[in-house]
Parts: structure tokens; sequence; C-alpha cells
């Protein structure tokens, strides 16, 4: 059993930190739940932990050791706002005043009641049933983040009832004693009464990236700085620990970040603002344009309870019900087509969010660079020598034939605790599982490329002694046999920070002779090490020394305590530079953001110097960039005289950002167009991405860390990383990033502009019909004319005909280069502009009517009744007890003949919309081009949309044309040619209108009719 | 924060409406909104144009003559006159005003059939009083002129033809009602074959007549329904052949079309009579959703005081 001494209680100090709270042990470990230590001669009690009972009633009082989900709404009112959200509403309304015109007609005994009962019952159902799919969409979404959030319960040591046993993470309690080892996680905030050797890996709470050692001692009034707390879900890398449970579930600090990003209030989506920028100009028009008529008909003497019934017909034509789903289906066509890409999103409106980024804050580590060091650099014979940094490197192509080369390979060989796990040999070296440090990995892997074998050299070499790296030394040192079997002499070898190497060297290798080290030898090594030192690299000196012979024979007792062998005098062989080198896309990336108009600001907990390095190597500060400091150097002034202006680049510690103002900030996010925040810590990046939203633009922030998840929710769009990021940071994103690249995140920006284009046209294509459903009521209500179309014809279409190719539209390809324009201005670039609505409305819209009225009056007076005859006929032709109205040839109809023709005329209507949809659907292909520039028939999707709209209104017309109730009948094949000229009409129509758009950008036809 | 924004947004509005500095209204120029309207003139002028050009062009394939297609009107209906809102003919015999709706109807129907309409020798054809075959009159085009129509003779109708009782039998409780078969081009009605016939109305058959029977149309109506007197040409109950076929507004601007009048000289009163008429032929049709395609129902509530 462990034993825990009480000495432990000297730490008294309750700290008291922003409500954070901190319990005494003492008060943790009360007199009961101590003993007498037994044993003998040690005279302080101990603490033996908690009794089952005990932990059992404290469980019940603070509740398990896990952090509560973030509130979620409940499902039903989830369910029911897509039950009112949109046009739901207007429909709402419609079926309502449905249901009103039926009980005042069933109350007449008027015959045709029952038609607005149906029609009532028609339009909840497509409220209800678009409401269920929108519904679905969403929990579709929400249920890909759910395995996400899915933890492996986790198990921890604790001490209960006197005895170590393992229960269920979630089962702690404050005042457990619990064990960790290395390779756990942390299960709870802990305070530790006992270390050894431990280091806690703390990047995903504080974005440090260097593990931390954790102790007994309280160092630190700061919890989160203090030594002797380790935190729930961070790793213990390696050593052992034993803590007590200071505070369990959202009362850790984890918790309370989880809590704060969720305060974080979660700001519409660009998409969201567009659709209901969208949906409240279509209201606008229907609730408009149905008051107008409503008045106009009352006025004209009819019947109230008529013009209801003209309104709800006004209503249905104007709202168009299929397109918020449509919508819906374009965003997850194009998640879907993401994810394949590695852009995982969990939020559908997130995929346009995407589009219109204007500004991306990346974090450095693992996004931009490859998250691994690599050897970047070499110096030896007085010379630098770069190295391959790619991910797939398979050779090395420096010059390789110097002696000197051979021994520095050596040492870097030799010198090294790093190996690969066994196993791998078919594995490409870079991709190989070592065990060591990053440095030492980098080292193996580099010689392994170029050498091959290493562990096979090392065997050769065998090691005799070592002595490991540590702080004091800041060296490491081995001694190995040769492999050369007629050489005796051992080999010492040694590495660390270079200024430390040089002191023990006398020596230095040239071309594999040793020289002397003399005072030029000495600058030219200082020039190197500052010269790949200010490439933010970190750099390590090598150099060896053979031991002579006679001093040290074959049986030589190597002690590595006393160190009873020579660590100076040695010979220098050269200096090896390492960086966690950029991801070879990234560069690419970062250039065509750039030529997208969006800004990319690196945030980082790195160095500056490291993180400018970088940001040069991927251009984020471009080649031929400066920063002020960069000018001051140059221009050999002070940095207060250089105009600010000047400067392009600018790299801002985090120090110097804590003493900012907004003000500052502000100036700084304006002035500069390439800027890098290094020594950040996670806190100051919810200040700059507050900053940069204050600039108006649309920001995407990428991030792993617990910490990060605030500046995630406050994000337009928070990037969180699939391998690398914390459960909370994918719950606070939006979206994930499966492959941690930067480079996908381009790609994201690409299918999301691609998509407002798409949904554009996909509203102009929808809102067109509109008008053609709208004038039927508009003449039938002034002309009293026989009604052209019926409220169900038109929901036939809405959600019929037209669905499948407003989809198709989703699939179009990018006109133009769509990487090559600016993120669209959130407030001028609407998704649904004057133009799109006038000119879908008010010129599409209009042809397309006259079209469907031409077959309206074809099929009447093909079959007796001239136009001049419809005119003003309305009253006659519903009176159902009128049953010899005369047509234009003298012939009478009955009331029912008359009614089948009505529906003919429906059905011919209808099919005229259909045609003409077909062309309206061709031409909304493309904006600006040609459809012939575009190719008619690249998008395939189209084409089966196309096919769909006429395989619907043929089964709707010969199919369910004996169905009464759907007002179908089968129709003559000629009329489905009726409208035909009216739909080469639009064609060539909006070919014209392109054409002049691109024969005359700035003219006023471009201004008026581009879209 | 909110209302300031709020203030904002209602200054921007007022400002599209009317934006003093720019002289903009609703966010257009004077010259940018006479650009826009003259634009919108020409197009829907051209618009407009299309679209009567195409009518025309539809118009022109369409004979003046005769219809296109007849895919609905036949076979026809069959009407009652007077026409009667709810298919109901309710009245009280001692007041003269309860059914003057529907002698107001028999009246204007019937003018047509005045004899002083039917002097013209150049529009009226002396055909046979007794039934005939059609009378085809050649091609469906004004080359040969109009097309004469046979004549029909109100007294034919005797007790209903209104010449002798002006009240139609209304005021005697014996409610007369005129049938006709709603008029289709070219429409020429065969006759039944002698067999399919009910049998109370095998004794009147004649090849040349469309026969026309009426009936209670529920079964505990039977014995209310009383007597049912049919008044047409030569006393058939039906309409004659000779009439057919009908050549159109144009052609035949006069013409009369055969009819056939019915009373109910017994029916029984202070209740609701339910009375289908039918008219029998091979190419007459029934449809349950078109209760007026060759037959019509009618229902009688006449109050005795």
């Amino acid at each position: 059993m462990h034993i825990i001494a009480l000495t432990i209680l000297r730490y008294e100090s309750t700290l008291k930190i922003q409500g954070y709270r901190l319990w005494t042990i003492k008060s943790l470990c009360p007199r009961e739940e101590r003993e007498k230590s037994k044993v003998p001669g040690f005279k302080y009690e101990v603490c033996i932990g908690l009794t089952s009972a005990r932990a059992a009633e404290i469980l019940a009082r603070d509740g398990p050791n896990a952090l509560t989900p973030p509130k979620s709404t409940p499902e039903i009112i989830k369910f029911l706002k897509q039950m009112v959200g949109g046009f739901s509403i207007l429909l709402w309304v419609g079926a309502l005043l449905c249901w009103i015109a039926f009980g005042i007609q069933v109350a007449q005994g008027v015959a045709s009641a029952f038609d607005n009962l149906y029609l009532g019952v028609v339009l909840a159902l497509v409220v209800i049933l678009t409401g269920i799919f929108a519904y679905y969409q969403e929990a579709k979404s929400t249920n890909i983040m759910a395995s996400f959030s899915k933890m492996i319960p986790q198990q921890a040591l604790v001490i209960r009832d006197g005895e170590k046993r393992e229960v269920s993470a979630e089962q702690l309690v404050v005042g457990d004693m619990v064990e960790i080892k290395g390779g756990d996680r942390i299960p709870a905030d802990i305070r530790l009464i006992f270390a050894q050797g431990c280091k806690v890996d703390n990047s995903s709470l504080t974005g440090e990236s260097e593990p931390q050692s954790r102790s007994c001692d309280f160092t630190h009034e700061n919890p989160l700085e203090t030594k002797n707390i380790a935190f729930y879900s961070t790793t213990c890398l390696e050593g052992t620990a034993t803590g007590m449970v200071i505070n369990t579930g959202d009362q850790t600090i984890i918790g309370r970040i989880a809590s704060l990003a969720s305060g974080v209030g979660n700001e519409k989506t660009p998409i969201a603002i567009e659709i209901e920028h969208f949906v409240h100009i279509v209201a606008g028009v229907a609730v408009s344009i149905g008051v107008l008529f409503f008045i106009i008909a009352v006025s004209m003497k009819y019947k109230v309870l008529d013009s209801i019934i003209f309104l709800i017909g006004i209503i249905v034509a104007n709202v168009p019900e299929g397109l918020l789903a449509t919508v819906t289906v374009s965003l997850s066509l194009t998640a879907k087509r993401m994810a394949k890409k590695n852009c995982l999103v969990k939020n559908l409106e997130a995929v346009e969010t995407l589009g219109s980024t204007s500004i991306i804050c990346s974090d450095k580590t693992g996004t931009l660079t490859q998250n691994r060091m690599t050897v970047a650099h070499l110096w030896f014979d007085d010379q630098i020598y770069s190295a391959d940094t790619s991910e797939e490197q398979t050779t090395q192509s420096f010059d390789q034939s110097s002696q000197s080369w051979a021994a520095l390979s050596k040492v870097v060989t030799l010198c090294n605790r790093a190996e690969f796990k066994p196993g791998q040999e078919n594995v490409p070296i870079m991709k190989r599982v070592v065990v060591g440090d990053a440095s030492e990995t980098a080292l193996l892997k580099f010689a392994e490329v170029i050498l091959g074998d290493v562990m096979g050299i090392r065997k050769r070499n065998r090691k005799l002694a070592e002595i490991p790296f540590n702080s004091t030394n800041k060296f490491q040192l081995s001694i190995h046999e040769t492999e050369d079997p007629n050489d005796k002499r051992f080999l010492m070898v040694m590495k660390g920070a270079p200024e430390r190497i040089l002191e023990r060297c006398s020596t230095i290798m040239i071309n594999g002779e040793e020289q002397p080290l003399d005072r030029e030898r000495a600058e030219a090594f200082q020039t190197a090490y500052m010269e790949l030192g200010g490439l933010g690299e970190r750099v390590l000196g090598f150099c060896h020394l053979y031991l002579p012979e006679d001093e040290f024979p074959d049986t030589y007792p190597f002690d590595t305590d006393s160190m009873n062998f020579p660590t100076s005098n040695l010979c220098f062989v050269g200096l090896l530079s390492m960086i966690d080198p950029p991801r070879s896309t990234v560069p690419d990336a970062v250039s065509k953001c750039r030529s997208a108009g969006i800004k990319v600001i690196m945030v980082t907990g790195d160095h500056p110097i490291t993180a400018k390095a970088i940001a040069k190597s991927v251009g984020i500060i471009s080649a031929n960039s400066e920063t002020v400091e960069d000018i001051a150097k140059r221009l050999n002034v002070p940095v207060e005289q250089v105009n600010k202006e000047d400067a392009r680049a600018a790299v801002i510690n985090g120090m110097e950002l804590k003493d900012m103002t907004t003000e500052q900030l502000d100036e700084i996010l304006i002035n500069h167009s390439e800027i890098v925040f290094a020594r950040t810590s996670p806190q100051q990046k919810l200040i700059i991405v507050e900053g940069c939203q204050r600039q108006d633009a649309v920001v995407a922030v990428t991030g792993d860390g617990v910490n990060d998840s605030p500046a995630l929710k406050k994000a337009d769009i928070g990037i969180a990383m699939g391998i690398a990021g914390s459960d909370a940071a994918k719950n606070a994103a939006d979206m994930i990033l499966l492959d941690d690249n930067f480079a996908s995140i381009v790609t994201g920006v690409e299918e999301g502009r691609l998509i407002f284009d798409n949904l554009k046209k996909t509203i102009a294509y929808t809102l067109t019909k509109n008008i053609a459903e709208l004038c039927p009521f508009l003449i039938y209500i002034i002309a009293s004319v026989p009604l052209p179309i019926g409220t169900i014809t038109i929901l036939f279409i809405d959600l019929g005909t037209d669905i499948i190719p407003s989809v198709a539209l989703a699939y179009e390809k990018a006109e133009s280069d769509i990487m090559n324009r600016r993120p669209r201005h959130k407030k001028k670039d609407r998704l649904v502009n004057e133009q799109l609505a006038v000119y879908s409305y008010l010129q599409i819209g209009i042809i397309q009517s006259i079209g469907a009225f031409l077959a309206y009056f074809t099929v009447y007076a093909e079959q007796g009744w001239l136009p001049n005859t419809l005119l003003g006929l309305r009253v006659n032709w519903e009176d159902d007890y009128y049953n010899d109205i005369e047509d234009s040839y003298g012939q009478e109809w009955t009331r029912y003949q008359r009614t089948y023709l009505q529906w003919t005329g429906y059905t011919a209507f209808f099919v005229s919309i259909t045609i003409q949809q077909v062309a309206d659907l061709i031409i909304r292909k493309t904006r600006r081009n040609s459809i012939f520039q575009q190719g008619l028939l690249r998008n395939k999707v189209i084409w089966v949309g196309i096919v769909s709209q006429i395989a619907i209104a043929l089964i709707l017309s010969y199919g369910l044309g004996s169905v009464t109730a759907l007002n179908f009948t089968p129709l003559r094949v000629q009329y489905w040619f009726v409208a035909m000229p009216y739909a080469i009409l639009i064609w060539v129509y909006d070919e014209i209108r392109k054409l002049f758009i691109r024969q005359y950008p700035g003219s006023w036809w471009d201004k008026n009719m581009y879209y | 924060m909110a209302r300031g924004k709020a203030k904002e947004g209602d200054g921007n509005w007022k400002k599209f409406i009317w934006n003093s500095e720019k002289k903009e209204f609703l966010g257009r120029t004077g010259g940018s909104w006479f650009k826009i309207l003259l634009f919108y003139l020409i197009f829907y002028g051209c618009l407009a144009g299309i679209f009567i050009g195409t009518i025309q062009v539809m118009l022109l394939t369409i004979s003046e003559f005769e219809p296109k297609y007849q895919d609905r009107v036949a076979p026809p209906g069959l009407t009652v006159i007077p026409r009667v809102l709810k298919t109901e003919i309710s009245f009280s015999i001692a007041d003269a005003k309860s059914y003057q709706e529907y002698v107001a109807g028999l009246n204007k129907f019937l003018k047509d059939y005045d004899p002083d309409q039917q002097t013209s020798d150049m529009v009226f054809d002396n055909c046979a009083e007794k039934p005939e075959d059609y009378m085809n009159r050649g091609e469906f085009s004004n080359v040969q002129g109009q097309k004469k129509v046979c004549r029909f003779k109100r007294d034919w109708l005797e007790n209903c033809s209104g010449i002798l009782d002006p009240s139609y039998g209304y005021k005697d409780g014996k409610p007369c009602v005129v049938i006709k078969l709603n008029r289709v081009l070219g429409f020429k009605p065969k006759p039944p074959l002698n067999d399919s016939l009910p049998p109370e109305m095998m004794g009147k058959y004649n090849p040349y007549v469309l026969p026309v029977h009426c009936f209670a149309k529920k079964e505990e109506d039977v014995d209310k329904i009383g007597t049912i007197e049919y008044y047409g040409m030569a006393g058939y109950a039906g309409f004659p052949l000779q009439y057919y076929p009908y050549y159109g507004k144009l052609l035949q601007p006069k013409y009369l079309q055969p009819l056939l009048a019915v009373q109910f000289t017994n029916l029984t009163y202070d209740t609701e009579v339910r009375v289908e008429c039918k008219v029998y032929g091979e190419n007459i049709g029934y449809s349950d959703k078109d209760r007026f395609q060759g037959r019509f129902e009618v229902k009688f509530d006449i109050k005795s005081s």
C-alpha cells in the first residue's frame, strides 16, 4: 500500500483564483481518514483515502466527474423551430385560410368546399414534411459529431477504503486519492502529494507544447502555473504521481473553459443571414401582392370569401415551397464533397461560411507545419548545406563525399537514444514510429535516410557508456567501440547546445582533417550558428574524440558518474539544425488564399523567430515584405522612427499584445497585410479573433487545444484539428480538418464559394417560375378568365418537377477561377440581390408566364373557347348549375365538361412551365459565360434533372391524369410543344444578356443585368 | 447598441426612399429611373408583340366554323329549362310570385321559338313535321353561305308552350319543364337500339327519335310522381333527328334545337319529389362525375297552400 505522509500538510495555503476551488489537504483528508503510520519510526499520520461510503456521499453531492455536455436544445424544440422557420409561417397562414374558407363554404353548402379542405391539408403536409426533412438533415450532421464526443470510458486507480482499486473516472470525487503513471490521462484536477519524474503534456490546455514537469511543490499562486496541480484531460507523459482530487467535472479548469466556450454566443452564419434576407424578400413580395390583390378583389365586388381564396393562391404561388429543402440538400452535398477532401462539416451552413471567409487565423504547429522535427540544415567544412524537409523524403542530395560528413554522420547515428519500434521494415522511414524525443527522432530518421540501417551501425559500434541529455549539462554523450576491428580505440561522441559543445572543443574537422580551433574558425562557427538560429531552427552541435588506445584499453571501466574520461579538448565536427518544417502543400495553399483575397494570420505560441521563419517559408510573410523591425535594421534607425505603413508584415509578440488597446490592435490588423502573432497565449486568440471581426471580416480560426474552444466558438467558422484536436475543440468547432492540413481549408474555401454561386443559380431558377405561377391568379382576378392553374398544380411544380433540377445546379462547375476573386463582402454581396430578383421576376418570369398563357389560350381555343370569349367568363364558368354555357361555336357545356377543360388548362399551363423551366435550368448554369463556354453536357446531373422533370410531368399527366383530386388530365401531345418557342426565346435572350455583359463590362447593362 | 443600430437602420430606410444628397429615389436617380423604365417599356413592348403574334399564329390554325377538338363537349349534356338554383323547383300554388322566376325563365327561353321569329324562308327550312333522318348540310365552311335550319314550332309543346297557359301549369300545381340536348357541333345522336330501352318506353319507339324518359329518382318517390306528360314534335317524347347535326353559331345563327316539354300533372304536394330525366342513345353517355351528361335531376317541392 502506498503511504502518503501528511508532511505535505505544510503546503496549506488555499489558492483562490478566479473562483477556482482549491481544497486544503487537511480538509480533504479529515481526521477519520488518517491513521498512524505503520512504518516503524515514521511518526506522521497517513491519509488512507476515502471510504466507499463517504465517496458515495460526495458523489451524490457533486455529481459524476464528467463534463456536462453543452446545453443542447431539446429535440422537440428543434423540430418545432423547423415547423415555423422560413416560409412555414406563411404556409400555415395559407392552410388556416383554407380551413376557414372550407368552414364557411360548408356552411353555405358549396359543392367544391372540400377542395379547400384538401388544399389546407396539403399545405400543412408540405410544411410538416419540409420541416421533418430539414430536421432530419440537421440531426444527421449533428450525428457526425456524436461519434467524436463519445469518449472511451476511462479508468482511474484510486485508493478507497485503504486499498487500491480501479474505478471508472466518472466515479471520482473530491478527496479521492488517485495514482497516475506515464501514459495515463489525468482523470480529474489533482493536487499532487507525491511525484516522481512526473511530466505532463498541458498543450491541450495552455498551448505549451513542451512537457511540463510536475512535483509536490507549490510554486505559484496561479493554479495554471503552479507545479503541484495536474489537470483533468491532460496526459501524464512519464513518471508516476499520487494526488488528491480537488475538483471534478465542470469544476475542473477544463470544465470551466468548456462552459466559457458555451457562453460565447453562436453567431448566425452568413448563409443563414442570406437565407433570412431572401425569405424576407419573398415573403414581403407574397404578402404585399396578396394584400394588394385582396383589396383589388374586394373593391372589384368579389365576395370576401373568394378574395380570401385568391389570397391563398397568391401566397402558394409566391412561396417557393421546395427551395429551403433544396438549399439544405445542396449544402449537404457540398458537405459530403468536402468531407471527402478532409473537411468534415458539423454545421451545414458552415459550408458556405468558409467560402466567404476573409481572414484565416491559423495555428502553426501541425496545421502549417508537419508537426515533427526534421533536419533542415547542416554545417560542416565551413559550409551550410540544406537538407530536404518534405514529407516524403527518401534521399538527401547535399554533398556527402567529404570525410567530415562521414564523421558527422557517425556522431549523429551513435549519439542518439531514439529507436524505431520493431516490425516496421516495410513502412516508409518518415512514417515509422520512433521511441524518443522529437530532436532525436529527427536525427534518427535523417541518418536512416542517408545511411540506412542505423540500428545495424549501432550494433556494430557497441555502446559502452552513455550520459543522457539533461538540462544542467546540456549535452549528451556516449562511448562506443568502433566497427573497424583493427582500430582498438574507443570513440566518444557528443552532441548538445552548440556553444556548450564548442567550449569543450579544441580542434575542428575541416575536410576530414582535424585543425586547430582558432579565432577565425570560431567566428565562422558563430556566423553559421547565428544564421541557422536566425532561421528559427533548433541548432545542435556535434563533436567526437577517439580515445587513445593506450590510456583506454579494452577493459577500461567507463563510469558515467565520475566521468573517468576526457570531456574537453574534443574535435568539433559540425552543426545540424532542425525545424518543424512546413507541410509541402501549405505554401501553395497560402498563395491561393492570397490570390483569393484571404488574409492568413499566423497565431502561435512559438518563439517569434521560429514563427517568422515558418511564416516566410510558407508565404504568410512574402519574400519581399519587411516588418517594422526589418526596416529599422536596414535603415539603421530606431524602430520608433520607421513609418509603420511602410511595413507590410508584422510580427507581434504576445507580450506586446497584452499591453495593446483595442485601437492599437485594430490599427495593426488594418495596416499590415501579413501578420504573425507569436508567443500568444490561447486566451489572446479570442482577442485577435474579435479584433478581426471588428473589421467586418468573416474569420476562420483553427485550433486544437481545449483553450482554443472559446476562440473557435467566437470565430465565424471554427476549424478543429481532427488528429491533434481535443474533444472540446472539436465540440466548439463548426468544421473538423481530418488531416490537420491547412491546404484542406483552401479546398474548403473553394467549395464554399462555389456553393454560394450555385445557390444563387438555384434561387434564380426557383424564383423565376413563381411569376409564372402568380400571373394566372392576377389575370384570373382582373380579367375574370377561367383559372389557368390550380393551387395543387403549383405545389406539384414547386415540390415535384423543380426539386431535382434545382439540386442539380449544386453540381455546376465554377464559371471562372473563383479563387482569383476577393471574398464576398458580408453586407454588399448578397445571395439574392436586386438584379437577381428583378431579372428572375420581371424578365424571365414574365416571358415564362406569357409562354404558359399561350398554351392556356391554345388549349381553350382549340377546344372551342376563343380568347375573347374567355374574358369576363369567370362567374358563369364557375356556376355549378349553369350547364349549358355557349362557347365560341355555339356549343353548350355542362359544368363538369368545363371543369375538365379547366384541368386540361392547368395541365397545359403546368407542362408549359415545366418545359420553360428546362430552358431556365440551362440558362442558370452560368451567370456570365455562354452556356457553350461552360459546356452544355459537362454537368450530367443537370440532364438527370431535366429528364426527371419531364418524366414527373409525364407521369402526372398520363399516369395520374385520372385521379380527380390532383386536377391533371392526359394532355394532347402537341400541347407539350406550345411553349417551346418561348423556351427557346428564354435561352436566346439570356445568351444575349450574357454576351452584352461580357462585351461591355461595367456598362449600364452589366450593372443592371448581372446577378 | 441594438437601439443605436435600429436607429441607423431607420435612417437608411428613409434615405433609401429619398436620398436628398444623391437625389435618389428608391436607390436610383431620375436619369437612372428613366433608363430602366425605358428599358422595361421596350422589353415589355417586344414581349407583348411576340405574345400577340404567337396568339395570332395559333388562331390562324383554328377554323372559325368548327372547333379543332371536341374532347369533352360530347357526349352532350341534357339541360332543363327553367335553369334553377340547386336543381330545385320549389313554389307554392297560391303564391304567383313564388313561381314567377320559373315562368320568366321559360318565357325567355321559348321566345326564340315564337312563330314570328321563324318567318324567314331564307333561314328556315321546311323540314317535315314528323321525325326524320339527319339533315346533312355539307361542309363546315361558308362556301355556300349560311346554312338553313329546321323550324320548331312552339305550339308543339301544347300545354307547356305557354300559349294556352302563360303560367306553364304552375298555377295549377302541374309544373312544366322544357328539356333540351346541349348543342354540340356536328354531333349526330344515335337513337338506341329497340331492345335496350326500358319497357315502358318501347311503345312509342321511332327510329328517328332520340327518346327521353323521366322517372322517380328514388324508389319511395315512385308513387308520388304521378302522371308525366311529354309534349314534343308529333307527340314523340324525344328529339327528332332532322335537327342534327348542328353547324355552329356562324353557319346557323338562328338554329333551334329540338325541345321536349315535360309536365308533371299529378305530383304529390308538400313533399320533396326527386325526378330524373334521361335521354337514351347509342352515343349518349352518362357519368358519375358529370351528373348533367345525358341526364339531369330535378327536385320538386310544391306547397299546396
